[in-house]
């Protein structure tokens, strides 16, 4: 541990032979409290209470934030950091309380959105103490870890004591300790026994971004603290005034698992660092900075520490051939818009598939141009031979908005090649499509379950009413509808007069969960509706493209929650008079997302939707919005049948 | 265990933790009484301050029945009656029929500091019955502050001092228990749940034992007065106010406001003071305040008679003034 434990252990055995084993306890745990009030006051001097005035109130949050908070002195002329939780709000004016009692009015110089710590900077007179940081190389795990904050009494400070847990935690952006971490201490430093500044606390999360809020741990035993020795890197970066951004390269990579695939490029976002230096679709990464990447997350763990503007060395397999590029991060990428040819694919069974046969052409579209007919099979893009749906959705990501693509069909025996410039997507939904699949031999042999049935799954109260089609055949994918009624209940066969006829003919899996606690939906329930469509998809044949989750009202919020946090298997959001209660991520070529919205001049949520409607339009998403007129309500039965007109389109292309 | 001796003590500071525990685990106290219902558990701890059954604990709803029940560490269980209660500090005292029981010694002088190792003594989660010790947690105390340091943050009638705990000591139970030294020597009585209004987090504290001993001492020899909760939110008659200072505010727009000067009336103890427009009221007397609406409450709450001493910033500069009502308002 450190040199301190082991001196009281030759201290123990020295005094073996005199004393009991009980004075050897007292004594070390007496010594043990010294060091750690000395290691506390070393450090108490660089140790400051901030306190805010006016900022946006948040009401919407459960850890309101205007508390005072806590802050580390690191430079003599007067620079302090701090926790960027506690300047989320933008106050109009900070104030620093120094440990001897004076203030000083504080600006805010610089904000570092990957790490969530701030810059500040008082003027004075005096030099200021500054803390001892200790080297990366130095920090062990459980070595004693004690947090400082100053924000109980401004005369002295509060100190939790615990070990670190972890090192390299978040992406590598900071330590893990077992004090008790909370708004009480975020901004402070973490300490080891000699008083030297491990980190400086602040509310981290693995599960969700760079995110302001991230405080569903505090005092859990688990705190994060950003390592002094990083901040003391981009000091000179942040003293100057520049915000620090997460690095973004503007790839998208295949597969579904970080873990396990390797990281092998889907897409690349246009005019991004990888684009620009010419990296393309398909070349697959093998080296950052110097380090082997083999799986996804060597290249996660290399990346996301870095900022917007560190450039970092990028080796990539192009085949055979190995190509070395330097790219600079940029802490933003343009909006992606998913190029369109105008096209619906017939689903046939995928074993019987060489090609994709088109099954409806838009009017107008690049494939109307191209004079591409009903029943004709595309059997290349891009020089890639296609031979499902999949593999065609697949190619589409790594192709440009605006721009030509080598294209070759199957007509007959007849085999046309030719180039199609793919546009933007009109908003508008087929009024009427042929049919996805050719009539099949009836299918004899054993099938589950279909019909109405509940759903369950192990330590959740909620349930889920499902219903799969009467004619269920393994041989097809299904799209699959995970409906959150309004108030989070629902009369079952109500439910099933609406859509059982309608599921029948669409072929259409229905999943649609209940509240936890009766008519009221809470965030925990959609953890349920996760598990739940994935032991609906472990029995069932899905189509992974046509995977939707909907709602009506708060459970429209839902819907989108769900599809935001599960971007790897939502394909289509139906918000039906629904709020939007957080920012929706960035369109994404791979994780595909296209949305449904009603809209309502008088609906009690009409500001939230046409927020939600601008947000996702300058993400460039593909959005349809039905017009209800005045009221809001819920779908009739026209709106219902225009949705699954909608979800039966979801695999356009 | 009275006044020690130095010997005593230096015996006393050789025990470990587990002979500390041993000692003090007959001192505590299970009490049951009102509650099993919405959430409130009908229990709550307590700790012997005299051999002859007086008990100390926090004043509660549990205690709001005639029926209140006190189990000792041996299993012994007894009809506790309330002999007195002073709800401006939380706290109750009890009396139990028997003797020679072990005992905390309320009046002896005994403090720690931040950093110093604390043992909580309760029955947190009612998880002891009958004859089982109460629990143990260790930790350190975070920091001895004052609950009225910032006022309006924690809603409890209480103001004075206490521990902050760097121990998980907010549980339902838990309240009424004892907080110790190393050594088991007494230092608080552990707080109810509380949760900070600043910024939600859930507080653990105790009530050190020398803001509880005389009021402990006036109930045991009957001539404690019940006093109402202290409230010191409560405004003077003739309270001063904003517009008397001649201070116009910015309009109270948002939820929170900042305290910005719109106007000074000409002629006022603001205008004399040198106030102006654009300057951000940030303390009153010393008191942060964080909205418009927090610096009127500050300011009704000092009498006309008294000046008040404003900090307010102006380019980036902190501008101390003070100032009173006008002679002849």
């Amino acid at each position: 541990m450190s040199e301190f434990n082991l001196m009281m252990a030759i201290a123990i055995l020295l005094g073996a032979a005199v004393s009991t084993r009980a004075d050897d306890d007292a004594d070390l745990a007496e010594r043990e409290e010294q060091a750690m009030r000395a290691a506390v006051e070393r450090v108490a001097p660089s140790v400051v209470a901030v306190e805010t005035v006016g900022g946006r109130a948040r009401g919407d949050q459960s850890l309101d934030l205007a508390g005072p908070a806590t802050g580390l002195i690191v430079s003599a002329d007067g620079y302090i950091v701090s926790s960027s939780f506690n300047f989320s709000q933008q106050p109009v004016s900070i104030i620093v309380r120094l440990p001897g009692g004076a203030r000083a009015p504080a600006e805010l110089v610089a904000t570092d959105s990957s790490r969530m710590v701030v810059l500040l900077k008082i003027s004075v007179e005096e030099s200021l103490p500054t803390p001892e940081a200790v080297p990366e190389a130095e920090m062990q795990v459980g070595q004693w870890g004690i947090a400082v904050g100053r924000t109980f009494d401004s005369a002295q400070p509060n100190v939790s004591v615990g070990i670190v847990s972890a090192l390299d935690r978040v992406w590598g952006k900071a330590l893990q300790t077992d004090a008790k971490i909370s708004p009480n201490n975020y901004g402070g430093p973490l300490v080891d026994i000699r008083g030297r500044v491990l980190g400086v606390l602040a509310p981290l999360s693995t599960t969700k971004g760079a995110d302001a809020t991230s405080v569903e741990w505090y005092d859990s035993g688990i705190g994060f603290a950003v390592p002094l020795v990083q901040i003391n890197q981009n000091f000179e970066r942040l003293k100057s005034g520049e915000d620090l951004q997460p690095g973004l390269i503007g790839v998208s990579l295949a597969g579904r698992d970080m873990y396990a695939d390797p990281a092998v490029i889907a897409a690349c976002r246009p005019n991004s660092p990888a684009y620009k230096a010419g990296i393309k679709a398909g070349d697959k990464i093998v080296e950052v900075a110097g380090r082997e990447v083999v799986r996804q997350v060597q290249l996660m763990y290399e990346l996301n520490r870095r900022y917007a503007g560190d450039s970092v060395k990028v080796a990539v397999l192009r085949g055979e051939q190995r190509i070395e590029r330097e790219l600079q991060l940029v802490d933003h990428l343009d909006p992606y818009q998913r190029p369109f040819f105008g096209i619906l694919p017939r689903r046939d069974p995928v074993e019987q598939a060489d090609g994709v046969v088109v099954r409806y052409v838009y009017p107008d579209s690049p494939a109307a141009k191209a004079e591409v007919r009903e029943g004709d099979k595309i059997v290349s893009v891009a020089g890639k031979p296609i031979k499902d749906r999949y593999e065609l959705v697949e190619a589409a990501a790594a192709i440009e908005l605006n721009q030509s693509v080598a294209m070759e069909i199957l007509r007959g025996e007849e085999r046309i090649q030719f180039d199609a410039v793919w546009t933007a997507e009109p908003e508008t939904i087929p009024a009427e499509a042929p049919a996805a699949v050719a009539p099949l031999e009836p299918f004899a042999d054993e099938r589950p379950a279909t019909g109405s049935f509940e759903v369950k799954v192990p330590e959740f109260k909620n349930g889920a009413l499902a219903y799969v089609p009467a004619d269920y055949d393994p041989r097809l994918k299904y799209a699959v509808l995970t409906w959150f009624a309004s108030e989070g209940d629902f009369k079952d066969d109500e439910l099933l007069a609406r859509w059982k006829d309608r599921c029948d003919s669409q072929g259409l899996i229905l999943l649609a969960p209940k509240a936890a606690e009766q008519g009221r939906w809470q965030r925990g329930d959609l953890d349920f509706a996760v598990k739940a469509l994935d032991q609906l998809r472990a029995v069932y044949q899905t189509d992974s493209l046509r995977i939707v989750a909907g709602g009506h009202e708060i459970g429209g919020a839902l819907a989108y929650a769900m599809a935001f946090a599960n971007r790897e298997q939502i394909r289509g959001v139906a918000a039906i008079d629904a709020p939007l209660a957080e920012p929706p991520p960035d369109n994404d070529p791979v994780y595909r997302l296209d949305f449904y919205l009603t809209r309502a001049a008088k609906s009690k949520v009409a500001a939230s939707i046409e927020a939600a409607l601008k947000a996702l339009r300058e993400r460039k998403y593909a959005v349809f919005v039905r017009d209800q007129g005045e009221q809001g309500r819920d779908l009739n039965d026209e709106d219902l049948a225009e949705l699954l007109r909608w979800v039966d389109t979801l695999d356009k292309l | 265990m009275a006044a020690f001796s130095a010997a005593s003590e230096a015996v006393q500071a050789s025990l470990s933790f587990a002979a500390v525990i041993r000692d003090v685990q007959p001192k505590i106290v299970k009490i049951y009484g009102a509650g099993g219902f919405r959430g409130l558990e009908p229990y709550q701890s307590g700790f012997l301050i005299s051999p002859e059954g007086h008990v100390l604990t926090v004043w509660s709803y549990v205690l709001d029945t005639d029926y209140i029940t006190a189990t000792l560490d041996d299993g012994r269980k007894f009809e506790a009656k309330l002999l007195g209660a002073d709800p401006r500090l939380e706290m109750a005292l009890l009396k139990i029929d028997a003797a020679n029981l072990p005992y905390f010694e309320l009046a002896e002088e005994v403090s720690a500091d931040a950093g110093a190792r604390v043992l909580a003594f309760s029955n947190l989660f009612g998880v002891a019955t009958g004859d089982e010790p109460a629990s143990v947690q260790h930790g350190i105390v975070a920091v001895k502050t004052r609950l009225e340091a910032r006022r309006g943050v924690f809603e409890t009638p209480y103001r004075g001092p206490v521990y902050i705990l760097d121990a998980m000591t907010n549980n339902p139970g838990a309240a009424g228990g004892a907080l110790t030294d190393a050594r088991g020597r007494l230092l608080g009585m552990l707080g109810k749940e509380l949760r900070n209004s600043l910024n939600g987090a859930w507080l653990n504290y105790a009530i050190p034992a020398a803001e509880l001993a005389p009021t402990a001492a006036e109930i045991r020899s009957g001539k404690f007065v019940a006093r109402s909760a202290a409230d010191d939110r409560a405004k003077p008659e003739h309270a001063l106010s904003a517009a008397l200072l001649g201070l116009v505010l910015v309009p109270d727009v948002l939820d929170r406001t900042p305290p910005y000067v719109d106007r000074v009336r000409p002629g006022s103890p603001a205008a004399a003071a040198g106030l102006r427009p654009d300057d951000l009221v940030l303390f009153v007397n010393n008191q942060l305040v964080q909205s418009r609406q927090s610096l009127e409450d500050e300011i009704e709450r000092i009498d006309q008679a008294d000046k008040v001493r404003l900090t307010v910033i102006r380019d980036q500069k902190l501008i101390e003034v003070e100032l009173g009502a006008p002679r002849n308002p």
